[in-house]
C-alpha cells in the first residue's frame, strides 16, 4: 500500500499494486508535468520505482486562481 | 533516468526539453532560462530598480528569489485583497518568505485604499476575477510609477501566456493580442511591465520552487471556482503531454509572426488613451473604470447599510 497525500486538496488516500510513480499519476488520471511528487523530501521522475508502505505527497502545479 | 548535465540521478524530467536534472543541476537549468529571458527580450539591467509583484504563490516567490540571486534590485510588492478568511494567509507566507531571504517588501492593503475585493464580490455585476485582476494591474502601475521603479515583473510562466494567448485568440481580441509579450515598453503612463518566467512551464517553477525550499501560500481563491483560465490550463497540459514542446512552439510562433499583424491594426483601430479626468492613471474614457467601480461600491455599500 502507498499513502498519498494531495496538494493542495489536503486528502490523503491509500493505493495498492503501485509500484512506480507513474502507476500512481496513472491511477490519479494526471500527466507527470501537472503535478510533482516527492518522497520523503525527495522530487521522483515517473520512472522511479516505489515500495509497500512509501508515502508519497502529490501537488498539483496548476495556480487555481 | 540519469540527469542529462552530470549523469547523476535525475528528480525532474522535462519531456519538452527532452531531459532529466538532479537537484543541482535543476536550479542551473531555471537560472540559465530566466537569464536568456532577460537577456534576448532587453527586459532590464542590474542599474534598474525592479518592482516584482508577489502573490504567495509559487511563481511569484520563485522569481523573486532567482532575481535576487542574479544579482538583481528588486523589492517585493504584495497586495492584501481584504478576502477573510484568504488574504490574510497568502501575506504571512510572503511576509515569512521575505523576512527570511532579506528582501524588500511593500505590502498595499486594499481595504485601507477603500477596496477590499469582498466588497466587489458583494457589489459588484461582472466576474470578480475580471474585476479583482483589474484593480491588481492597476494598483502595480500605480505603486511602481510612485515609487520611481523602472520596471513590473510578474511571475507569469510560460502556461499562464499560453492560456491567455489561447483565451485572447477564442476571441479574436485585437486590443490584447497586440502587445501580449514577455515585454511592454512603459509608454503614456504605463510603467514597463516585463515576465522573465516566460520560458519556463508551471511545473518547472514548481519543482524550483520546492528544491529551493519556498514555503508557498497554495490554498485556492474562494472566490475563482470555475474560472475558464483553469480550464484552459488544463487542455494545454494534455496537448503538451501528447506533443512536448508545444506550449513554447505555440507563443514564441505568436510573438515571432502573430504579434506584430495585431499590433499594426489596432494601430488603425484602437483607442487613444488619455489620463482619467479623477486619478491621472492611463485610460480610454474620460473617467477610469477603477475609479468607476469604486464609486459605484461606495453608493452601494452605503445603501446597503441604510437599509440595514
Amino acid at each position: 500500500m502507498v499513502t498519498v497525500h494531495l496538494e493542495p486538496d489536503g486528502e490523503v488516500i491509500e493505493l495498492a499494486n503501485t509500484k512506480s510513480v507513474l502507476a500512481v499519476l496513472n491511477r490519479l488520471k494526471v500527466r507527470s508535468t501537472m503535478v510533482i511528487v516527492a518522497r520523503d523530501g525527495e522530487l521522483l521522475t515517473p520512472d522511479r520505482k516505489l515500495h509497500m508502505g512509501d508515502t508519497l505527497l502529490v501537488r498539483k502545479v496548476t495556480s487555481a486562481g | 533516468m540519469k540527469c542529462s548535465r552530470c549523469k547523476k540521478l535525475a528528480c525532474v524530467a522535462l519531456p519538452s526539453h527532452n531531459a532529466g536534472f538532479c537537484p543541482e543541476c535543476f536550479p542551473l537549468f531555471f537560472t540559465r532560462q530566466v537569464e536568456t529571458a532577460i537577456r534576448r527580450e532587453k527586459m532590464f539591467t542590474l542599474d534598474e530598480r525592479i518592482l516584482v509583484a508577489l502573490s504567495g504563490g509559487k511563481d511569484s516567490l520563485a522569481l523573486m528569489l532567482e532575481l535576487k540571486l542574479q544579482g538583481y534590485n528588486v523589492t517585493g510588492l504584495h497586495i492584501d485583497l481584504g478576502i477573510p478568511d484568504s488574504s490574510w494567509k497568502a501575506r504571512k507566507k510572503v511576509e515569512d518568505f521575505c523576512e527570511k531571504n532579506e528582501l524588500q517588501l511593500q505590502v498595499f492593503e486594499m481595504e485601507k485604499w477603500g477596496l477590499p475585493i469582498c466588497d466587489v464580490k458583494e457589489f459588484v455585476d461582472r466576474p470578480v476575477c475580471a474585476v479583482c485582476g483589474k484593480l491588481k494591474r492597476h494598483i502595480f502601475n500605480k505603486v511602481a510609477l510612485e515609487g520611481g521603479y523602472d520596471a513590473l515583473a510578474t511571475g507569469h510562466n510560460l502556461d499562464d501566456e499560453v492560456a491567455r494567448l489561447f483565451a485572447n485568440t477564442l476571441r479574436w481580441d485585437t486590443a490584447y493580442l497586440s502587445d501580449q509579450g514577455p515585454v511592454l515598453p512603459a509608454s503614456g503612463g504605463f510603467v514597463r511591465k516585463v515576465k522573465p518566467l516566460f520560458r519556463l512551464s508551471e511545473f518547472e517553477t514548481a519543482n524550483y520552487a520546492f528544491l529551493k525550499g519556498i514555503e508557498i501560500h497554495s490554498d485556492p481563491c474562494p472566490y475563482s471556482s470555475g474560472a475558464s483560465f483553469t480550464n484552459h490550463k488544463q487542455l494545454w497540459g494534455e496537448l503538451e503531454y501528447r506533443s512536448p514542446g508545444q506550449k513554447f512552439q505555440f507563443y514564441n510562433g505568436f510573438l515571432q509572426r502573430g504579434k506584430q499583424a495585431f499590433a499594426a491594426l489596432e494601430k488603425e483601430i484602437g483607442a487613444d488613451v488619455k489620463p482619467c479626468e479623477e486619478c491621472g492613471s492611463p485610460t480610454s474614457v474620460g473617467r477610469c473604470s477603477i475609479c468607476r467601480i469604486k464609486e459605484s461600491v461606495a453608493t452601494k455599500k452605503a445603501a446597503a447599510q441604510a437599509g440595514k
